[in-house]
């Protein structure tokens, strides 16, 4: 394990894996994001009281719980630049955060949408859930302007861990604020097996989709960003320069 | 693991438990200032200082809606299936404004013991369903409610 462990820290090995594995993701992704959003977008049933509007929920839902993922990527990528000084694991969390944003993004603009046409508001300040939400937004800002700001890598890394901390445990906030305290938005919606119920399949078979197809695409954002990154750093290396040869 | 690298982690962890800890207690701590709104019982307990401008969130009481036919005037009652609270309010009110439904009020309360409110915003519940489904759960939950006797319900 601890060989495989050192040898996805080379930037070399990780190069050429993923440039096998990213066929395959692209493919999955194009297949899940098309059946998801098809479905979703036009054969997804219309909620008893919210009408067809609730359709907004396949976007919504699968990019916020998708970009609750990346602190906790950040927080593990850290853990290992700090610890076992594995250069790729800071690549990944530099990319993380940047992607991350991005996320976030989607998800309180969706939201927004969303609570306008239902709530009646477009944003409320004293609802926890939405306001941790913009939080993680300005902590992952925190992390990009951060490791432009400071030039010493071994120090931003140690800064961008540091946040990811407390990124790690606003998750834990924006997951359970809607139990913890009574907000306008919902608490979440719980995935029923029964046809004939609240959130049966009829909802959250497309979700679970779009979920998948959400997390296929941070996957290969991610890799394709990462490779990036490695072709940048390790471009006076032999091997860089044989592959730009060679293409 | 060599000393070093379990140092290290040893810092992380110790980083990351004191963080933890810190804002636990902090939202411990600002509890009601982070709920969005009292509920109609935490009002009729005497939780809400007089005069004071807040938020009330409960769902509409059934049979208690009355539009003004002539103006954007409402009242109704909210419920927290404990306590009501009456409200007056004169505006546009939300799409899914309607009774048995989910709503978060912000106002004062005048002398009278009702709520003024200056704004109500629409609050869905967890539930999504197709009309069918709801027609079909209305149905089979009409039949169960014969055989219970009234007043029940």
């Amino acid at each position: 394990m601890w060989v495989w462990f050192s040898k996805l820290g080379s930037p070399k090995w990780f190069y050429e894996l993923s440039g096998k594995w990213l066929p395959w993701l692209i493919t999955a992704m194009v297949i899940f994001m098309t059946i998801g959003l098809v479905w979703g977008l036009l054969f997804l049933p219309p909620d008893y009281q919210q009408g067809f509007t609730s359709r907004i929920l396949i976007v919504h839902v699968a990019v916020a719980g998708t970009s609750l993922a990346f602190f906790p990527l950040m927080f593990v990528a850290g853990t290992i630049t700090l610890v076992w000084r594995m250069k790729l694991a800071d690549m990944v969390a530099k990319n993380a955060a940047i992607l991350g944003a991005w996320f976030s993004f989607i998800t309180l603009a969706t939201g927004s949408l969303w609570g306008s046409v239902m709530w009646g508001t477009w944003w409320e300040w004293t609802d926890s859930r939405l306001v941790s939400m913009l939080f993680q937004l300005f902590l992952l800002l925190g992390v990009i302007s951060l490791r432009s700001a400071l030039e010493d890598s071994d120090t931003a890394a140690k800064a961008c861990a540091l946040l990811s901390i407390v990124g790690c445990i606003n998750v834990v906030i924006i997951k359970y604020s809607v139990e913890w305290w009574n907000t306008l938005h919902q608490v979440s919606s719980p995935v029923n097996m029964d046809a004939s119920s609240p959130n049966g399949p009829e909802f959250w078979i497309a979700t679970l989709i779009m979920i998948v197809a959400v997390y296929l695409f941070l996957s290969v954002s991610l890799i394709l960003s990462t490779r990036n990154e490695i072709l940048e750093r390790e471009r006076k290396s032999q091997w860089v320069q044989d592959l730009v040869l060679k293409s | 693991m060599k000393p070093h690298r379990r140092k290290k982690l040893g810092i992380i962890l110790f980083i990351t438990a004191g963080l933890s800890v810190a804002v636990g207690f902090t939202a411990y701590a600002l509890k009601q200032n982070i709920n969005m709104f009292y509920t109609p019982t935490q009002v009729a307990e005497g939780e809400v200082g007089a005069g004071q401008h807040f938020r009330i969130g409960g769902m509409v009481k059934t049979g208690t809606v009355l539009d003004a036919p002539d103006s954007l005037k409402v009242n109704f009652v909210t419920t927290d299936f404990v306590s009501d609270v009456p409200i007056q309010y004169e505006g546009i009110l939300p799409d899914l404004f309607r009774e048995g439904q989910g709503i978060v009020a912000e106002g004062e309360m005048d002398a009278a013991g009702v709520f003024q409110a200056s704004r109500v915003l629409a609050k869905h519940d967890e539930n999504f369903m197709s009309p069918e489904v709801k027609a079909a759960l209305d149905a089979a939950g009409a039949s169960a409610d014969n055989h219970m006797p009234a007043g029940t319900n």
